[in-house]
């Protein structure tokens, strides 16, 4: 997967964990993905050039390119993608099930890294970012902002939250949605444990207010591989039926269980026009950005960037 | 339903583990918090509940397996009844009994006893089961176990069996029941069954003491029992005896032998032929006209000695239906010539009467080769006592320890000693120098004069207490009045040696006249009495030139002339410390059976435990050494053939349960009903190692199922690749 990115040391999400300031974490992962870098690997959020026209009375005098009037004693006006500042919501799924961790690491903890470190690249482009945490209901909304004092807030957001099943996804989605007062970059940070369909009809929602959504699926590796081995009783964190059995003979249901779910879940996300990445807890924050980043990169003209 | 290795049922505790094993796993639940229990769905619980489920059947099929075949090498046997619905197949165990005493060689009824049991024997192995355990026991002399504990083979049983011959020895019939219980015991069958094939010898039943009853009785506890009588008619004539009976064994001389030849049959058997071989060369034969049914007819058969050495001698009857009694056998040592010395301590008297006796001859006629003198006490050191056979020291006050060395010395190497009570005899110093050591020279310590008078003054008469040694064998036929003028008045009292035994004592009183012991390869015999006319009249009877004319033709003999039984051990003795460790002998048949040489109360010996055969044995002191004949005879008691009839069989068998079967018919369907015992070890373990392989297909299959899903590619979507895929 990370084949066509340089040697980098990558740093392991146990060591994240460690470092307790959430700011100084998304820092160090997003700094250091910059480094050696000829060009910045965060187009796509910003606000981009676009070309030059001839400067027509009426136009903005701060928009002229001076330096091509220089060169040609011509004026020429700079014209952009988007005028406005970019808005960015990240949606951070707090429910019971996202504190599991197989490792040290909860996919909760690995989501409060994610969003920070997403945050740190927004802001960093002088873009705007908000932060909405839900389980069963949405717990707390914060509206975005260019501040970097943002990433505290999400910590303390997150660290406020008291974990409790959710029920239904599609209703958090839609209360969201009403909360957000421009279109936005919506990034979705989840491990979707619910219905199918009821995830697609959420992020239905957020597309059909106009926002361009980012599924990051959140997952750990053993409920993506299942290796268990020996007797297990498995306790559901939302309050399932446990269950006690021999995980290493029933793996082959589980897995082909869990992909048709995934199967599902990406179906309807092309379907929705709803750009989906899988997220392993288990690989280094920084890698994943990475390659997340890359891949945005070259799907620029895909379907969410064709409807800002 | 009981086992024939019990023990291993404790196998069955193995059975536990596997249980235990599926216990402490189950308690060795690991758990977890889980979030994507959606995926652990009804699916996937109903699965994880037939997983539970076939577990549980497989190892219920494991246990179940296990179980059975620790019950396969437990042995599960049963006989029918409440557990005839358990599976089996007949089995029993078999020991055959197979009386192999000579008088089963009696060939009556066309063929031999024997050969007739072995038909029995084909009839009871007609119905053993291949593998089945079986043993064979010859019962006679030694009794010689022929098969034990074999798994049944019928050409292996059948050539092994048909090897077995009657031996030459009797039937101890009181040892079968605890012979064949042994056997019994060594085997491990769901029924056993115990067969004693017989000729029922009227002999050897008549003998039988309740303890013989008792222990067939036990016998019926252990094993079903059957008597497999093969009677015979009673018609036998036997050469009992061979005994010398006069005459001195020195070439140039005759002896005369005399045979006895009994009839054991119960009709009168006419005109018996009795032939005397000498080496093999017949040299005389008498006609007996007619013997009385259970009479004996004794014919005298007189042996010329030509050459000196050992001479074989044989007394032989034919046209008998059991050869074995047949012929009898002796061995002669023959002497060049025969020298006596007697050593004279009394007034002249004794030493007088002794040569009389000695050169005493119905033809009043000298012989050159046979040479008695008599020479005073004093002069014996001067004596060469080498050319001497035996020495008599009648009256002799006192002896030198060097004396007594020489005497001893003289005796081992295989001469003779008589020694004769009187008046000079100093006991003490006799006593001292004599009968004291571990091998004193005189077979009794002397004591007290006594008088053994009468109340009217007469001595008392003498008695035999060995009527059937070889120096009695004259005095019997001996006219009773005769014999018993002789009269003792007075005798030494004396303190036999532990070794010693008495050969002729007083009437009455039973006080010892005449001991005899062995010393070396010697003989020593000691009167109580005087040999002059003080203390009896011995010397003036016709009895004391017998006995003492007796005595020198023992003494001058040689170790093994005495005939043996079959079953007598066969001993060499050495006069000192032989160069080679072992002697060797030589069977009847030709073997050569090797003995080592072993020290025994400070003498030397060479001993043959049990002489298995009829016939002369050849006694060597090493390989290379001239060999010494040993007549080895069978008893005479076993040519008594006659069997029991049926009713006195019963009779004998009354309260004991033991099935009788007289014919092969009775025999096969006596062992038809009685064959109850059936084996299951085979069901068992053919089901437990069936309940294994299902066990282990159902295990593959559920592993091959596994691989195969295992090889399938992994539904779940590499992270992050799945983005580019939508």
């Amino acid at each position: 997967m990370s084949e066509h990115l340089p040697e980098t040391n990558y740093l392991d999400p146990e060591v994240l964990q460690s470092l307790g300031d959430l700011e100084l974490v998304a820092r160090e992962v997003v700094e250091g993905l910059r480094v050696g870098s000829h060009r910045s690997p965060l187009r796509g959020f910003s606000t981009e050039f676009a070309h030059h026209r001839q400067y027509s009375p009426g136009d903005a005098i701060r928009d002229l390119d001076w330096r091509v009037f220089g060169r040609t004693d011509r004026y020429y006006t700079k014209l952009y993608e988007a005028e406005t500042n970019f808005d960015c919501t990240i949606l951070v799924d707090a429910s019971a099930s996202m504190n599991y961790g197989s490792g040290k690491v909860s996919k909760l903890e690995y989501a409060k890294f994610l969003a920070a470190s997403l945050a740190y690249v927004v802001l960093k482009q002088r873009d705007s970012v908000g932060l909405s945490v839900f389980d069963s209901e949405v717990r707390a909304y914060l509206p975005p902002r260019s501040a970097m004092g943002v990433i505290l807030q999400i910590d303390k957001l997150l660290r406020e939250v008291v974990s409790t099943p959710k029920t239904s996804i599609a209703q958090q989605l839609h209360d969201i949605a009403l909360m957000m007062k421009r279109r936005s970059f919506v990034i979705l940070i989840s491990d979707l444990f619910t219905d199918v369909d009821d995830i697609i009809a959420g992020l239905d929602h957020l597309r059909h207010d106009g926002h361009n959504v980012v599924v990051l699926h959140t997952l750990d590796p053993y409920e993506l591989e299942f290796p268990f081995k020996g007797i297990w009783q498995f306790d559901g964190l939302e309050g399932e039926e446990p269950l006690t059995t021999q995980p290493e003979r029933i793996r082959d249901d589980y897995l082909a269980s869990f992909g048709e779910y995934m199967e599902a879940l990406k179906e309807g996300c092309v379907a929705s026009h709803v750009d989906y990445t899988t997220i392993d807890t288990s690989r280094p924050l920084d890698a994943v950005l990475s390659e997340f980043f890359h891949l945005r990169q070259s799907t620029l003209n895909g379907p969410s960037a064709a409807r800002p | 339903m009981s086992f024939l290795n019990p023990l291993l049922l404790f196998a069955g505790l193995g059975l536990g583990l596997p249980i235990l094993a599926h216990l402490l796993n189950r308690q060795k639940v690991k758990r977890t918090e889980w979030a994507a229990m959606q995926f652990l769905n009804r699916n996937v619980r109903v699965r994880s509940r037939q997983i539970r489920l076939r577990d549980l059947l497989l190892l219920c099929l494991r246990c179940l397996a296990l179980l059975l075949l620790v019950l396969a090498l437990a042995r599960p046997a049963s006989r029918d009844g409440a557990m005839s619905w358990i599976p089996g197949e007949p089995r029993a165990g078999v020991v055959i009994g197979l009386d192999a005493s000579f008088s089963m060689a009696h060939g009556g009824e066309g063929a031999t006893r024997f050969d007739r049991a072995l038909d029995q024997v084909e009839v009871i192995s007609g119905r053993i089961r291949p593998g089945d355990p079986v043993s064979v026991i010859l019962l006679g002399g030694e009794d010689k176990v022929l098969i034990r504990n074999m798994a049944f083979d019928r050409e292996r049983f059948r050539e092994l069996v048909q090897k077995a011959q009657p031996v030459p020895a009797g039937l101890n019939l009181d040892r079968v029941p605890r012979r064949l219980r042994e056997l019994v015991g060594d085997m491990e069958a769901p029924q056993k069954e115990v067969y004693f094939i017989t000729d029922v010898q009227a002999r050897d039943w008549r003998r039988s003491s309740a303890r013989f009853q008792e222990a067939l009785a036990d016998l019926r506890g252990d094993a079903e029992a059957f008597m497999v009588p093969v009677p015979g008619v009673a018609a036998n004539l036997a050469v009992t005896e061979l005994d010398l009976v006069s005459g001195t064994l020195r070439k140039g001389t005759t002896a005369r032998y005399q045979a006895t030849v009994k009839n054991c049959g119960t009709d009168p058997v006419a005109n018996v032929e009795v032939q005397c071989r000498v080496e093999g060369v017949q040299i005389d034969s008498k006609t007996i006209p007619v013997i009385a049914a259970g009479a004996s007819e004794t014919v005298s058969l007189f042996v010329p000695f030509h050459n000196a050495g050992p001479t074989r001698i044989t007394a032989e009857i034919t046209g008998d239906l059991l050869a074995t009694d047949n012929v009898r056998r002796a061995v002669a040592v023959v002497r060049d010539r025969v020298s006596v010395l007697c050593v004279d301590g009394s007034n002249g008297d004794a030493g007088r009467l002794i040569v009389s006796a000695l050169l005493a001859r119905s033809d009043g006629a000298r012989d050159e080769d046979y040479l008695v003198r008599s020479v005073p006490w004093l002069a014996l050191p001067s004596q060469n006592l080498d050319e001497v056979d035996v020495i008599v020291l009648a009256d002799v006050p006192e002896i030198t320890p060097q004396q007594v060395g020489q005497l001893s010395r003289h005796v081992r190497q295989g001469n003779g000693l008589v020694w004769f009570a009187g008046q000079n005899v100093k006991a003490a110093v006799w006593n001292e120098r004599t009968a004291s050591g571990a091998n004193p020279l005189l077979p009794a310590k002397l004591g007290p004069l006594v008088d053994t008078s009468t109340k009217l003054g007469a001595g008392r008469p003498l008695d035999p207490a060995m009527p059937d040694h070889s120096v009695c064998l004259p005095l019997r036929s001996l006219p009773e009045d005769l014999f018993s003028e002789t009269r003792f008045l007075t005798r030494l009292d004396v303190e036999p040696t532990p070794s010693s035994f008495p050969i002729l004592s007083l009437a009455g009183s039973g006080a010892p006249i005449l001991l005899e012991h062995s010393l070396g390869r010697g003989h020593v015999f000691q009167f109580t009495t005087s040999a002059d006319t003080d203390w009896n009249n011995m010397a003036q009877t016709p009895v004391f030139p017998m006995l003492m004319q007796q005595i020198v033709t023992y003494l001058a003999g040689r170790e093994f002339e005495q005939p043996r039984v079959v079953g007598d051990s066969l001993s060499l003795s050495y006069v000192e410390q032989p160069d080679a460790s072992d002697a060797v002998f030589d069977t009847p048949s030709g073997d050569t059976i090797t003995v080592p040489v072993r020290e025994h109360r400070n003498q030397f010996v060479a001993m043959l435990e049990n002489a298995r055969e009829a016939g002369f044995y050849v006694a060597r002191v090493s390989v290379q050494a001239p060999g010494m004949p040993v007549a080895v005879n069978v008893d005479p008691g076993e040519s008594d053939v006659v069997s029991l009839t049926a009713s006195e069989l019963n009779t004998n068998l009354e309260g004991i349960d033991i099935t009788v079967a007289a014919s092969d018919a009775e025999l096969a369907a006596a062992i038809d009903t009685n064959r109850t015992g059936r084996s299951s070890w085979r069901q068992f373990m053919i089901a437990g190692l069936a309940l294994l392989l299902i066990e282990c297909f159902f295990a593959d299959r559920l592993r091959s199922r596994k691989q195969k899903r295992g090889r399938q590619p992994d539904p779940v979507p590499e992270t992050l690749t799945g983005a580019q895929d939508a």
